[in-house]
């Protein structure tokens, strides 16, 4: 498979798909169709086409895999019954949300009550075209991918408080509120974290820092990065510890209360492209993508597709760490997740900047080996 | 800014509506309002039979059905001035301490899911379970008995009962551990409970507020020990006290009132054991009869002559001290029933421990109280 990529794949049946459709036609609009510019725009759509059906597809089975890791946590079997062991289960859900009737309060507000669940689950998605899963699965190489993606994950909070808003009711708003401060302030940790990464690989594109982890995983030398990274994306994503903005003891169900039918769908199925990308950014970031270190045997590595195979272990373990926190522990409270947030994460992050300064200038730390020398 | 929380809200566990007014995220002002389940208990009683009543008090509380049903029966059995045989006394001891624990496990269960914890939720309802089958073995009902009758209980325990009732007793010793485990060792849990809804021994002496929530402020005070009723009198615990007067020490509490209940359960189903006998007593009122069944002409004969009487009782309800007031003016049906429900009081006192803390707070405080809204609003 060296050398087919997702897109050179699309490109050829785009051709294919084209050539075939312009045998049957006439001369004029036979040649218009085999141009390359319309190739190339039927390419790009069948990649986009299948990067979704895959980002689908993984979300929906990230949701089973924590509904069944969360009933073994609790004594319990999870879904069973649609499906080999309730893998339909979450199509089942989907279809019977997509059925329901969507409607609103007569007071919301509707441009924002109708575009915020959209724009949130649209630049969920977006997200998903610009990290690269393997070699070849990028949409392309940008230089500044690690940044395009940042930048898009933050938009949520927008569009939640702009739901939330718009929703008119008070749980809503309150929840909205929070969840924005929340994700304001774990921006700043976040974005800190990363910039340690960005200084041991020497380099935004995120191609490139998994190439320069192809023998030393960055986990061990920025462990405290790692550290502030997951805690941080933990509060991005709003999940347990820190799923405040929707503790449903209190608020309800937070900033989406008001929703129903596919609308939540959209929110619901937002949370999870937005945990499936955080775990693929620790994976990405930390945990060397989808290289993997020289002393696991060829075999392991050679098959067709083994850069995917072994990013999704990596992305699902990841996740398997995000279930188990949320199986054992509590939620805390709105202030005190500032001040660990504001008062602890950011300290950290500055030091691991330090540390990651320290790593890059000593090159070769005991026990981890040695970061290979800038570009290359 | 007011918000309702309630009657329909997670937080409530039942239908009652918490107003509160917030400034930013503190709580300013708090109006508890009951009454959404109101559905004239008292009333209704006046017009059953005595033992029929019973039938309400599994509906008074819904997950304490057998203490409501004791508490009744003490003041009926006063009231129409019957005496229970002993092993009637012992076994309606075991079946409260049953309940104790099957309450305090929903507690448990319903208090964890309101900090966010899932997994010890189903851990709870999964052995709140095992005490449901236990009752369904010897009462054949899971959560409206009809167990107890005026002059003893309905019938004796099955075969084989004491046997299947211990071997649950040790595995729930092994899973309170856990609990303790999933809660306290918990950084964050601390950080939720610790100093929260601080409701001081003398507000609670003032607000009339009893049960856990008394003796978490440091007041040995349980009517199992001060007015003993029953066989509490004739087993060994200890009261569970705790001085915190906040979340953690009610969690404490009751946790220890767990042990303590597993503690007095085991004696009793030793007692059991070793002293068969009738479990009714040998003459009663025939017009009493079992609920529903036919009264005969002799028996309203017989209660023309019967005397009247009143009755009062306490119990030591899981939620607290729950009191009962009995009339019998001689009639075929108690002429007043009167009840006083503990969570009632305790949630009114809500006016004094939850203003000043935050919104956030207000799932584990509330949550710490225990609320049953079908005994508040009765």
């Amino acid at each position: 498979m060296s050398g087919a990529t997702l897109y050179s794949v699309s490109a050829a049946l785009s051709a294919l798909l084209l050539g075939a459709v312009a045998s049957i036609l006439p001369a004029p609009v036979n040649a218009w169709l085999t141009s390359p510019d319309v190739v190339t725009g039927l390419a790009v759509l069948i990649f986009s086409a299948i990067l979704l059906a895959a980002s689908m597809i993984n979300t929906i089975m990230l949701i089973w895999f924590e509904r069944k890791m969360l009933g073994r946590f609790m004594d319990r079997r999870g879904a069973m019954h649609v499906g080999y062991a309730g893998l339909l289960q979450n199509f089942a859900d989907g279809l019977k949300l997509f059925r329901k009737n969507t409607f609103r309060p007569r007071e919301a507000d509707s441009l924002g009550f109708y575009a915020g669940p959209t724009a949130y689950m649209v630049t969920s998605m977006i997200l998903f075209g610009v990290l690269p899963i393997s070699t070849g699965w990028s949409s392309g190489a940008l230089p500044l991918s690690l940044l395009l993606a940042l930048a898009i994950f933050s938009f949520a909070p927008l569009f939640i408080f702009v739901s939330a808003w718009s929703s008119n009711n008070k749980y809503s708003l309150i929840g909205g509120m929070r969840s924005a401060a929340q994700m304001i302030a774990y921006e700043v940790p976040i974005l800190l974290a990363v910039v340690a990464v960005v200084i041991v690989a020497g380099s935004f594109d995120l191609n490139v820092i998994v190439n320069e982890q192809q023998n030393y995983w960055f986990w061990a030398p920025l462990i405290v990065a790692l550290i502030v990274f997951v805690a941080g994306m933990l509060a991005e994503m709003e999940r347990i510890p820190f799923d405040l903005p929707e503790a449903e003891a209190e608020l309800v169900e937070g900033w989406n209360t008001e929703y129903g039918g596919m609308l939540f769908a959209f929110f619901m199925l937002a949370d999870y492209v937005r945990a499936l990308i955080g775990s693929i950014l620790v994976v990405l970031l930390f945990l060397g993508g989808w290289t993997m270190p020289s002393w696991v045997p060829s075999v392991a590595t050679s098959f067709p597709l083994a850069g995917i195979f072994w990013f999704m272990i990596k992305t699902y373990l990841v996740f398997g760490l995000f279930i188990w926190i949320r199986a054992s522990l509590p939620r805390v409270r709105t202030d005190q997740l500032l001040r660990v947030g504001w008062n602890r994460m950011i300290p950290l992050a500055l030091l691991s900047i330090v540390l990651a300064a320290v790593v890059v200038t000593v090159r070769c730390l005991p026990l981890v080996g040695c970061v290979p020398p800038l570009g290359g | 800014m007011w918000i309702n929380m309630g009657p329909q809200h997670p937080m409530t566990h039942g239908l009652w509506n918490l107003r509160v007014r917030i400034e930013g995220e503190i709580i300013e002002e708090v109006d508890p309002e009951m009454g959404y389940l109101h559905r004239g208990i008292e009333k209704i009683s006046e017009d059953r039979h005595y033992n029929e009543v019973i039938t309400l008090m599994d509906r008074t509380c819904y997950v304490a059905g057998m203490s409501w049903e004791h508490l009744y029966i003490i003041a009926a059995e006063q009231a129409l001035h019957l005496e229970p045989p002993e092993r009637a006394q012992f076994i309606r001891t075991l079946a409260d301490e049953l309940q104790r624990i099957a309450s305090h496990l929903m507690w448990y269960a319903a208090f964890v899911q309101d900090l966010g914890l899932m997994t010890p939720f189903l851990y709870g309802m999964r052995d709140r379970d095992l005490i449901l089958d236990l009752f369904q073995s010897f009462t054949g009902a899971r959560m409206t008995y009809e167990y107890n009758r005026a002059g003893g209980v309905r019938n004796d325990l099955p075969n084989g009962f004491t046997d299947r009732a211990r071997k649950v007793m040790d595995w729930l010793d092994a899973r309170f551990v856990e609990y303790d485990q999933l809660c306290l060792d918990s950084d964050i849990f601390h950080r939720r409970c610790d100093g929260l809804g601080v409701l001081s021994a003398r507000d609670c002496i003032d607000w009339g507020v009893t049960g856990p929530m008394l003796r978490s402020a440091g007041i040995k005070r349980d009517l199992r020990k001060d007015r003993p009723y029953a066989a509490y009198d004739r087993v060994e615990f200890d009261v569970a006290v705790a001085d915190g007067a906040d979340v953690t020490a009610r969690y404490l509490v009751r946790m220890e009132e767990m042990r303590q209940a597993v503690r007095i359960v085991r004696q009793t189903l030793d007692w059991l054991d070793k002293h068969p006998g009738p479990v009714l007593a040998e003459r009663l009122p025939r017009w009493l009869g079992a609920p529903y069944a036919p009264v005969g002409r002799e028996g309203y004969l017989l209660k023309r002559n019967y005397p009247t009487g009143r009755g009062f009782s306490s119990v030591e309800e899981p939620h607290g001290e729950a009191q009962a007031y009995v009339v019998n003016t001689g009639g075929e049906h108690p002429y007043r029933v009167k009840f006083r429900s503990p969570v009632f009081v305790n949630i009114a006192a809500a006016q004094k421990y939850l203003p000043g803390y935050r919104v956030a707070d207000i799932p584990p405080i509330m949550g710490s109280v225990d609320v049953c809204v079908g005994e508040v609003d009765r």
